[in-house]
């Protein structure tokens, strides 16, 4: 298999991965950049272009609210997960459990 | 370095140039204050403040990809919704327009006394200059399309299987629509050689047509023939987003234009030349063909304007 290929299937994979990882972790306030680390640290593999505004949409669609935070020296758009954003992450954590099952049950058959 | 240096000014006012002004301020703050975070971390790693900037910024990519996903807007011209649409209705237009239109500026141009190398040559480029148009006229339609959410959700929320067209009914209405075109080219073909080549020998020794010669230079007809070719696109663009008793409506007022001045001038004895029925020796011949034309003028275009409303009620009927 080439290289695009293997790439474009393994993006599709985790694209839907992204939207929970950040539910998730913004259970606790944090800011974009802040949040790009804990991803890469956490082991999701995400672009600054594509999360930030992944964010906006995510806010837009009342699954985050954001506060903009001037204690630092530098004023930051803080985001945190809203009661239907919490609610989201749950929906997606059990589909993701449904589906590890469904997929360890397919390796079991054969 | 900092959110004053240039190439991070330059950055965020390029990212903001296509955002909507409401949006522009919230995300001009934020983004500098990303990049300004990215890159306090890059310098903390050694990396110096140009090169960490630099690195920053190429990955971040195009500022005007960024602000596509800012805005949510689409970075293709016609989406995969509705290309394959877009594909056919090109392909008709092109093979049946302009190859015909190729003929009849060919025959007109040589009826008109033009030698033949120089009426192909001139068919050959008003028939490319056809293609352009339709080609970007057809692109232009389809680009406002995908644009227009009202629109595309209405091509695309409605859609059941229970509102699927009739086999025979589409087909019908594809073809009639080509038949319409063809008919219309074959009536300015028709009509164009018989007034010139036509053309007898009138009272005061000048050569005069059936039709009217005031009315013919008038130009009067290019109108008609314009209010024929733009409802060409108005039925196509009706096709594809499904009639409804807006287009209905459109479409009655559409061919009220043509028809009430046509039926006017064919009553009134300005469309025909008397001098020409005369002089074929049918006098009454002016009045006989100005009744036929009122009434195929009045078939046609009722027929047109009701079949707008039967595929409206049709179209609320299914869904």
């Amino acid at each position: 298999m080439n290289e695009e290929a293997l790439a474009t299937h393994r993006q599709e994979l985790r694209r839907g991965t992204i939207v929970l990882a950040c539910l998730l972790l913004l259970s606790r306030p944090n800011y974009g950049y802040a949040l790009l680390d804990a991803l890469e640290k956490s082991g999701f593999d995400v672009d600054a272009n594509t999360l930030y505004p992944l964010l906006r949409r995510l806010e837009k669609q009342g699954l985050l609210t954001s506060e903009w935070n001037t204690d630092d020296s530098r004023p930051r758009k803080f985001y945190v997960t809203s009661i239907d954003g919490a609610a989201l992450a749950d929906t997606l954590k059990r589909d993701w459990h449904d589906l590890d099952s469904a997929i360890l049950s397919l390796k079991d058959d054969s | 370095m900092t959110a004053t240096s240039s190439p991070t000014d330059r950055y965020v006012a390029a990212t903001l140039r296509s955002l909507p002004e409401r949006q522009r301020q919230d995300i001009e703050a934020e983004l500098r204050a990303l990049i300004a975070d990215a890159i306090d971390d890059r310098r903390e790693a050694g990396v110096d403040a140009d090169s960490a900037e630099r690195q920053v910024l190429t990955e971040l990519g195009a500022p005007a990809r960024l602000a596509a996903s800012y805005s949510d807007r689409s970075l293709h011209l016609i989406g995969p919704e509705f290309y394959i649409d877009y594909l056919r209705v090109l392909t008709v237009l092109l093979s049946t327009l302009v190859p015909l239109w190729f003929v009849i500026v060919a025959l007109v141009s040589f009826a008109d006394g033009s030698p033949a190398d120089v009426a192909f040559g001139g068919a050959l480029y008003s028939a490319l200059e056809t293609a352009m148009s339709i080609a970007f006229f057809t692109t232009l339609v389809f680009a406002i399309i995908e644009r227009v959410s009202a629109v595309r959700t209405k091509r695309t929320a409605t859609w059941d299987p229970s509102s699927l067209p009739e086999v025979r009914d589409k087909r019908d209405r594809f073809s009639a629509l080509i038949g319409g075109v063809i008919f219309l080219a074959v009536i300015v073909v028709s009509l164009v050689l018989i007034q010139t080549v036509g053309a007898v020998e009138g009272p005061d020794g000048a050569r005069v047509g059936p039709v009217d010669s005031g009315l013919w230079e008038s130009g009067v007809f290019y109108i008609a023939l314009l209010i024929a070719i733009a409802s060409i696109p108005f039925h196509f663009l009706a096709y594809y987003t499904g009639w409804s008793t807006l287009n209905a409506i459109a479409n009655t007022v559409f061919v009220a234009l043509f028809a009430v001045p046509a039926v006017w001038l064919a009553a009134s004895g300005r469309l025909l030349s008397d001098d020409y029925f005369r002089a074929v020796g049918w006098p009454e011949g002016a009045d006989v063909i100005a009744v036929v034309v009122i009434v195929f003028i009045l078939l046609i275009t009722a027929s047109d304007a009701i079949g707008g409303w039967v595929r409206a009620s049709k179209k609320r009927r299914t869904r």
